[in-house]
């Protein structure tokens, strides 16, 4: 058992763990930050992916000993960050706003390594390619999704970050596949007409 | 296809009036989710718990002894239990289970519990199982009875007078549902009289019962809790055995017991696709007429029953006959998996029924409409072919042969599924002075989207927004839910929420009759607004509305009613792939589903459902199989780096179109009818590439590669 001293999530941590715990076990069974997935302990499926200085690792294959003196973020982190990073903000980081948004997640599990995945992603290459979307994911399992809407989701996060038009899908030209409604919609959300002034009864 | 509108009481409005319901409505779950705050069994931690490992013996089939004392010993280890006497019956079949303060701990006891067993005879494969003195797999013997279902000698006689017959057998191996998230149970029992159960499953209102009689309780003091889920597939629909575990260990412990299956757990012991043998004999006469379909299946469940899957499989030979048994081998028995049988059953049949539109000459979308008489799949056909880009395709009824490097070809394939609902579920809506709305099911969400739903089909009856709503679910002290099984999870509570929302919106229009000076009837929800008919312009917002109300507020209760929901619906895939002539390797590149399921009440995630299927049917294709040694009989592709599920690389563009002339108004589960189709899509297009038929599953580059040297040597 040693104490390890972490930065993590922007704030400094003491944690006392045998000092060959993983990252991961650290996080999940220390310190009660369950975000970070434990789906196959032997660093296969990426659902245990934080950012260690930015960059993704899988936190069920780094020992929680060599993190000392590197900056550590889970996806607890990621709002709060950002939240930092723009004084005022209300939002979520863009990466958790698009895959809210565009419906890219099931059951959720394989999120929080998928979401970092692509945050590193996007710290590295603000305007990466489809093809270099795909392969920032490649190592991160998901079973539910068929993983369009994913990367759909990181399309949606850049095309705002820059101001692009999206792409539309083949078999719905007039489509935003990033807006709900899609083409199906008949009518538009219920609103609340300021016209009609309720309480006059 | 059954079903069918009511005209008085609760209804669904017509789709063009929707205001919530029919529109993408991003998931209520996934702001938790992005954020990584929403808490999954395996994320459940209570004071004092204690943490569970599973030990089993290290061959297929042993006769065993287990000592629990040296893991006892290790301090630490807090409890032990043994879970079977006597036998195994497949490796990685669970024998004891140990509790401790850490996980890793738990590891460590269950290193040392002591294990004498001596191995038995095994039989992995079906040809080891049918050999003459193999080992005893089931009681009944290593297969089951033959079940036969047609006219043999009317087939046999179409078959004699068919101009083309083919005699071919089909292979499908057994394939893992890989759950994200680990078959786990958090079991909080601390001693006394009541226990509640955290539980990753498909079926929450299973789960007490079942703990409660492990656990020694009266079941109304057992709650089970599924706030979120990392999917199912089929494979998590009981107590199971980590639960078992867990609800023993915590039993002897007094401290409560989370217990999660290993990857290695998962794949060797938590359930499967079984694989099947089809010999497949089937005859069709130049003018693109089936005229006989003779099947003979093996399903290969382990030591359970496996699936079967339609006989026969929709299409309509002018005679037909069938056989259908169980092989049973020393592995771990089959579950239920996202459409059981069926996509086996697709596989065998619709090769086949390529196999003779080329053999007769005929354009493979054609011949599929001239053997099936449901216009449905007609239309649904030509759809997927117009966006697959079928038209323009130079191989329609002969396959092509590339350019020496690569070749393109395209396949379809179709499938039909139930859906519909069933009584059990019940629903509450209550609405608060402070214009809060709950809609109250205890039902599970496996990722489908339920949770959302439910807050969706109380907006559109109350006049709100789907935000304006809480839906609370996954918990047994809420109003009964059903297992998500066969996809009835939106046929069996949407009516239940349908009619509590209803009922709960009468309830409040009569309420609000003399304050607006009207008859309840004219009272109209609408827009966050609450006013008379007759005069529009006068109302109430919803919040001034509610503050009405009395402290208790206002609410509703229902029950499921068949007759608003229905089943029966129908798909058709394509598939464009790219195949490397000289590596064998297979590329899809698109992949189309267009599937009818009645009212689709949320377009968003109805998608997410389809794409996800055509992903699970890709990977059943092209990659998943489980792979014993026959010899040793040990698993050599137990985990995530061996056994290989799709990725991102891999996906195709996918198209998932919601079949609009399906006029009918009532909603329609969707979750498995699209995994159906892909992987006999894909073993088609393969062929309509460059000739290459492969009969088995999945379709590696080896397969491909002795398939065209086949061609080659044939001429």
């Amino acid at each position: 058992m040693r104490v390890l001293h972490l930065r993590l999530n922007g704030d400094d941590v003491e944690v006392a763990a045998p000092e060959h715990w993983t990252l991961l076990e650290v996080l999940r069974y220390r310190l009660g930050l369950t975000g970070s997935k434990q789906g196959c302990d032997k660093g296969d499926c990426g659902a245990c992916t934080v950012l260690v200085d930015g960059k993704p690792q899988l936190a069920c294959l780094r020992l929680a000993a060599t993190c000392e003196g590197h900056e550590i973020l889970t996806i607890e982190g990621l709002l709060p960050a950002h939240r930092r990073a723009h004084p005022g903000s209300t939002d979520a980081d863009p990466v958790q706003e698009a895959f809210d948004r565009c419906g890219a997640l099931q059951c959720g599990f394989c999120q929080p390594g998928m979401i970092l995945s692509a945050r590193a992603l996007l710290n590295e290459n603000p305007t990466p390619s489809r093809d270099e979307i795909r392969a920032a994911l490649s190592g991160n399992l998901c079973r539910c999704t068929g993983y369009t809407q994913i990367v759909q989701a990181v399309e949606l996060a850049i095309a705002e970050a820059t101001g692009a038009e999206p792409e539309s899908p083949s078999w719905a030209p007039n489509q935003n596949p990033w807006t709900p409604g899609g083409a199906l919609s008949a009518a538009a959300p219920v609103e609340v007409d300021p016209e009609i002034p309720g309480g006059e009864a | 296809m059954k079903g069918a509108r009511r005209t008085d009481g609760p209804a669904w409005p017509e789709r063009d009036t929707l205001q919530v319901l029919h529109h993408d409505t991003p998931r209520r779950s996934a702001k938790d989710k992005v954020r990584g705050a929403a808490l999954y069994s395996h994320d459940r931690r209570v004071p004092g718990m204690l943490y569970g490992r599973l030990v089993s013996v290290p061959v297929p089939r042993a006769e065993f002894e287990v000592d629990l004392a040296p893991a006892l010993a290790i301090d630490g280890v807090v409890a032990a239990v043994k879970l079977r006497e006597g036998e195994t019956q497949f490796l990685g079949q669970a024998v004891a289970a140990v509790a401790a303060e850490t996980p890793e701990l738990a590891e460590d006891g269950a290193r040392a519990v002591k294990l004498t067993f001596r191995e038995l005879p095994f039989a992995i494969t079906p040809d080891q199982a049918l050999a003459e003195g193999a080992p005893q797999v089931r009681r009944g013997g290593n297969h089951s009875k033959v079940r036969p279902k047609g006219d043999e000698a009317a087939t046999e006689e179409a078959l004699a007078a068919s101009d083309a017959v083919i005699d071919v057998t089909y292979r499908v191996p057994v394939q893992h549902h890989v759950c994200l998230e680990t078959h786990g149970v958090l079991c909080d029992y601390r001693g006394g009289d009541e226990a509640t159960i955290y539980a990753s499953t498909q079926m929450a209102f299973g789960i007490p019962g079942a703990a409660a009689e492990v656990l020694g309780l009266d079941e109304k003091n057992v709650r089970c809790i599924v706030e979120h889920m990392g999917g199912g597939f089929g494979s998590k629909f009981s107590l199971d055995t980590p639960g078992r575990a867990a609800c023993l260990l915590a039993k002897q412990a007094g401290r409560p017991v989370q217990l999660l299956n290993t990857r290695t757990d998962e794949f060797r012991a938590a359930g499967n696709r079984s694989g099947s043998i089809r010999r497949v004999r089937a005859g069709a006469n130049e003018d693109g007429k089936l005229t006989a379909l003779r099947i003979e299946c093996e399903k290969l469940g382990g030591i359970g029953r496996g699936a079967g899957g339609p006989r026969p499989y929709h299409y309509e030979p002018g005679a037909s006959y069938f056989e259908e048994r169980a092989i049973h081998t020393h592995t771990d028995s089959s579950r239920a998996m996202r459409a059981p049988g069926h996509p086996q059953a697709a596989f065998a049949s619709e090769s086949a029924i390529d196999e003779l539109a080329y053999r007769v000459g005929v354009d493979l979308v054609a011949f599929r409409k001239a053997n099936l008489s449901d216009p449905v799949w007609h239309r649904q056909l030509d759809r997927v072919a117009a966006e697959i880009g079928w038209h323009d395709h130079p191989h329609r009824s002969a396959p092509g042969r590339g350019d020496g490097w690569i070749a393109e070809g395209i396949g379809f394939a179709i499938s039909a599924w139930g859906g519909g609902g069933h009584r059990g579920a019940e629903a509450s809506v209550s609405i608060r002075p402070d214009g809060g709305v709950a809609a109250m099911i205890g039902i599970q969400d496996l990722g489908t989207g339920v949770r959302t739903l439910v807050a969706m089909i109380a907006a559109e009856e109350l006049g709100l927004r789907a935000e304006d709503v809480e839906p609370r679910i996954g918990d047994t002290i809420l109003p009964p839910g059903v297992g998500s099984g066969g996809s009835v999870t939106t046929g069996s509570i949407s009516p239940p929420v349908k009619i509590a929302s209803y009922n709960a919106r009468k309830a409040f229009a009569e309420h609000l009759a003399s304050i607006l000076d009207c008859p309840s009837e004219r009272v109209r929800f609408q827009a966050r607004r609450v006013f008379d008919a007759d005069t529009p312009g006068r109302g109430l917002t919803w919040e001034e509305a509610c503050r009405t109300l009395p402290k208790t507020g206002i609410g509703g209760h229902g029950a499921w009613d068949a007759k608003l929901q229905g089943s029966g619906v129908h798909g058709a895939q394509a598939a464009r792939v790219r195949v490397d002539l000289m590596t064998g390797r297979v590329r899809v590149l698109k992949m189309v589903c267009c599937q009818d399921s009645g009212l689709v009440l949320n377009p968003l995630t109805w998608r997410s459902q389809v794409n996800g299927a055509m992903i699970q049917g890709l990977g059943q294709a092209l990659f998943e199989e489980r792979v014993l040694d026959a010899d040793l009989g040990l698993a050599l592709n137990a985990g995530l780096g061996d056994y290989k599920i799709p990725g991102t690389e891999e996906i195709p563009e996918l198209v998932a179109l919601i079949d609009e002339e399906d006029t009918r108004e009532f909603p329609i589960g969707v979750g498995e009818p699209p995994v159906i189709p892909g992987p006999a899509a894909i073993a088609n297009a393969v062929h309509n590439a460059c000739g290459a038929r492969v009969r088995s599953l999945p379709i590696t580059p080896d397969k491909v590669l002795a398939a065209l040297a086949k061609l080659e040597k044939e001429g």
